[in-house]
């Protein structure tokens, strides 16, 4: 069998531009003794996506590599080029991190299978049959059917697909697979399916796993050990439970407090995070009777090639002044299709209902101008919500000028800026989106829609794509909006915890229709509907290995 | 009394700071605007092609405009050049060779070079407003408006140009303006298609998403967005398309269907072919426009890449 060592591995990146060289890695050392689980967790820019592809030797040739990455006893250096491709894929295969990117559009997944085969043919699999039999064999082992074999990745799911990449990664039978992020764009309830089948394929067949995440939860549900990297630096390591339950190292503790417990009561309307936002008002504002947003009986239908889908079927929603409900479920329950309708960015079907602050929602242009400056929403990706030609101070007044508010236009942008507690102010308004980090854009985005004043804030998914330590950061940045200016926010997620974090109401989505609405503290504590109840049991906890012992 | 007046000045001390501050934000966004410009020419002076290019451009350009400063319009009168021999090839009395009717060359190039890049420039700035209305309204506006517009531009890619422009330059009155309406009616439908697969790709953006629920309108997101956006590429188009331009000029004038009455490039190369230079070994008469031709459209290439390069970095070492 095949054990993985990396001995005071160091990785520098040389660069020409400016930044000079940049060491991704330094002075690591970790064992991944046969059959062995181990988790590697750290934030974006860690170096942990750089570290495990050195293992295959992967990373582009402006890198250098000190001390000795070691699998199955022989240095990866001393290997010459056929001897490492047989090593790729036969010894040790890589699930990739976005499953999306990592299979080709234009052919049948099956086909993109056999290709693993083909390069890497052994007894078993010699033949063209065999290999279409082995193919059809692997895809029963991840949970798929046959017939998806001759499907292109469009056809399939995030979760289809993921599973398509795992399958690849068993092909040839090697003896140590590298998850990078296999679960990150995945809803609880793949994910917590896709990591139970790892999970249990590792048991069997006594492969061993080297996974790299953000997600602590995530990592101590399957692996033994778990690494925790900074900057480079490995910060603490050990067995998951210890690492996980009883941390030694702040930055570790800083990272598993970062994840909510649900049920946890200290972090109930208490976002965990080293720099919450500012309450200012004595007599913070507090969720009211008085009806701002409604929709009633809301129906939105598509044409698709299947015929006519209803993507939100009556559904009835009131939200209140100085509210946040949180409306939760998997990806395709229909959450942005009725986010997009509240705003009236989506045709709705006819029997619907929507009242803003009482009167209908208007739909000719200008009238929905105006009701736009009430309420603002806030988009998935908020690197992609700025233009990237445009500075921070063009990105916030933008909505001013689409307006035509003009009076105190430099004094409006700095106050939504300092309302996103992006401050001082003034020093951001000249960057461009690439100068700034993921939670300083996603404070940017959220200054442009404070610039109108609105006072219904919708977000979808505003700290999905953030990092574990920003999120706290923006969930606390909307609590306070709530306490300082009486905001009403409607957030999107497929995370429960979020909910649990600032939300004072919940809506439970599934298939366009909302099966469990009310209090937070009821609903999540003592769930009513299955569906609320399995999305519950799905959020990964830390500690315990809970998938590997249930599996 | 002594009390009102502080209290009095510090609210308008305040509105003339925030007055200040207002010409700040405006003046924030010019100054890094300026700064983004500065950057650019900074890349584009280190590439040695395109300084070059930029070189020969500026030449041609300065000769065209002080053409009568440097050589009189009478130097072009054939009636005035009696005592020139004709056929001169080139000396230092005739430096680059004389015509069939003892005109020197060199002023030939020198006037030709006002209609040639004229002409170039001109259908190339028409080309371009078309095309890139167009391509926006093609890419922006679906539905029935943009399918009609996206026909409209395959009409005009499926014609054959030259043809077109044969016909047009033929119908319509002879004349400098009648080649431009020519050559700029026949060549914007490829930029109309490149403006609006770029138009596409922004407008499945999210940040045009954002500027929708922040309520802007088609005007908005059309001038404020898609028209920055598109600007580079359509700049640089626009250079590569010049030297086009400029041949279709030459090509349109060689087949005698430019305006006679003026001089260009393509009407010295008809006169050449007219009586048999290139056979009859008058070399100078045909190689001498020839090669201005080739130095104006490669100048005007090797600027037009530069230029892509800067906008697509990606293209770079290519």
């Amino acid at each position: 069998m095949t054990e993985l060592s990396f001995a005071n591995v160091s990785i520098t990146y040389r660069s020409a531009s400016t930044r000079g060289d940049v060491t991704a890695v330094s002075d690591i050392s970790l064992d991944l003794p046969t059959g062995a689980t181990l988790g590697i967790a750290g934030e974006s820019g860690s170096g942990k996506s750089t570290l495990i592809m050195s293992a295959l030797r992967l990373l582009p040739k402006s890198t250098t590599i000190d001390g000795q990455v070691r699998l199955g006893g022989k240095d990866i250096r001393d290997l010459s080029f056929g001897e490492i491709r047989a090593v790729r894929w036969a010894q040790a295969s890589i699930v990739f991190q976005g499953a999306l990117h990592s299979l080709n559009p234009v052919r049948e997944v099956g086909g993109q299978i056999i290709e693993a085969l083909e390069h890497h043919a052994k007894d078993a699999w010699m033949t063209p049959a065999k290999r279409r039999d082995r193919m059809f064999e692997l895809l029963e082992e991840v949970d798929l059917d046959q017939s998806k074999a001759v499907s292109y990745p469009h056809e399939l799911s995030g979760g289809q697909k993921q599973r398509i990449m795992i399958a690849m990664a068993l092909a040839c039978e090697p003896d140590i697979i590298i998850a990078d992020e296999p679960t990150t764009a995945l809803d609880v309830i793949v994910q917590k399916q896709i990591l139970e089948g790892m999970a249990r394929l590792v048991g069997e067949r006594g492969i061993s796993l080297l996974m790299i995440s953000h997600d602590l939860a995530v990592l101590s549900a399957v692996c033994e050990n778990l690494a925790i990297m900074r900057h480079g630096k490995l910060v603490e390591y050990g067995p998951s439970d210890q690492v996980c339950l009883a941390p030694e190292e702040d930055y570790t503790k800083q990272l598993a407090n970062a994840f909510p417990q649900i049920g946890d009561a200290e972090s109930r309307m208490n976002p965990r995070t080293l720099k919450p936002a500012e309450v200012r008002r004595a007599q913070p504002y507090e969720m009211t009777d008085e009806v701002v947003l409604e929709a009633k009986n809301l129906s939105v239908s598509f044409d698709t090639r299947q015929g006519r889908e209803r993507a939100v079927r009556g559904v009835d929603l009131a939200l209140h002044k100085a509210e946040i409900l949180a409306v939760v479920g998997q990806s395709g329950s229909g959450k942005t299709t009725l986010a997009r309708s509240l705003l009236g960015l989506q045709e709705v079907d006819a029997g619907s209902q929507l009242d803003f602050a009482g009167t209908a929602l208007p739909r000719k242009a200008k009238a929905l101008r105006a009701f736009r400056r009430q309420v603002q929403m806030i988009l998935q990706d908020p690197s992609g919500s700025l233009n990237p030609k445009r500075s921070v101070y063009e990105a916030v007044v933008e909505g001013l000028r689409v307006q035509k508010i003009t009076d105190d236009e430099y004094a409006r942008v700095i106050g939504a800026l300092e309302a996103a507690e992006l401050t001082p102010a003034a020093d951001y308004l000249e960057s461009i989106p690439q100068e700034l980090s993921g939670g300083q854009r996603q404070r940017v985005v959220i200054a442009g829609a404070l610039a109108l004043d609105p006072q219904v804030l919708i977000a979808d998914e505003p700290v999905a794509s953030l990092d574990a330590s920003v999120r706290g950061e923006i969930l606390s940045l909307f609590l306070a909006l709530k306490k300082n200016l009486g905001m009403s926010a409607l957030i999107i997620t497929h995370d429960l915890g979020l909910a649990w974090n600032i939300a004072d109401t919940v809506a439970v989505m599934k298939k366009g229709e909302i099966v469990e609405y009310g209090d937070v503290d009821t609903v999540l504590s003592d769930p009513q509907h299955a569906y609320t109840q399995e999305l519950l049991a799905a959020v990964p906890r830390l500690g315990s290995q809970s998938l590997v012992n249930n599996g | 009394m002594s009390n009102t007046n502080p209290s009095a000045s510090t609210p308008s001390g305040s509105a003339a700071e925030a007055n200040a501050r207002v010409i700040d934000g405006t003046r924030l966004v010019r100054d890094r605007r300026l700064n983004n410009v500065k950057k650019n020419w900074s890349l584009f002076r280190s590439d040695i092609a395109a300084m070059l290019g930029a070189i020969v451009l500026v030449f041609f350009i300065l000769i065209a405009i002080f053409a009568p400063l440097i050589a009189p319009a009478s130097m072009l009168d054939v009636t005035q050049q009696l005592d020139v021999p004709r056929y001169a090839p080139p000396s230092l009395a005739h430096p680059l060779g004389t015509d069939d009717l003892g005109r020197e060359l060199w002023v030939r190039i020198l006037w030709g070079a006002r209609v040639s890049i004229l002409v170039g420039v001109a259908a190339t700035v028409m080309s371009m407003v078309i095309g890139t209305v167009m391509g926006l309204a093609a890419g922006h506006f679906s539905g029935l408006f943009g399918a009609v517009v996206m026909r409209i531009i395959d009409f005009f890619i499926v014609l054959p140009s030259l043809l077109l422009a044969i016909v047009l330059s033929s119908v319509l009155e002879r004349g400098v303006f009648t080649i431009v309406v020519a050559i700029g009616l026949t060549s914007w439908a490829s930029t109309a298609r490149i403006v609006r697969s770029q138009t596409l790709s922004v407008e499945s953006r999210l940040y045009i998403e954002r500027a929708r629920i922040l309520g802007a309108g088609h005007r908005h997101i059309l001038f404020k967005h898609m028209l920055p956006a598109v600007m580079p590429l359509v700049l640089a188009n626009t250079t590569l398309t010049v030297g086009s331009a400029i041949i279709a000029e030459s090509t349109l004038s060689f087949l005698g269907l430019g305006d006679t009455s003026k001089e260009s490039w393509g009407t010295i190369l008809k006169n050449s072919m007219d009586i048999s230079a290139a056979t009859s070994g008058y070399w100078w008469y045909v190689l001498t426009p020839g090669i201005a031709i080739v130095l104006v459209v490669l100048a005007f290439t090797m600027v037009g890449r530069a230029l892509e390069a800067i906008i697509n970095p990606a293209l770079r070492n290519r």
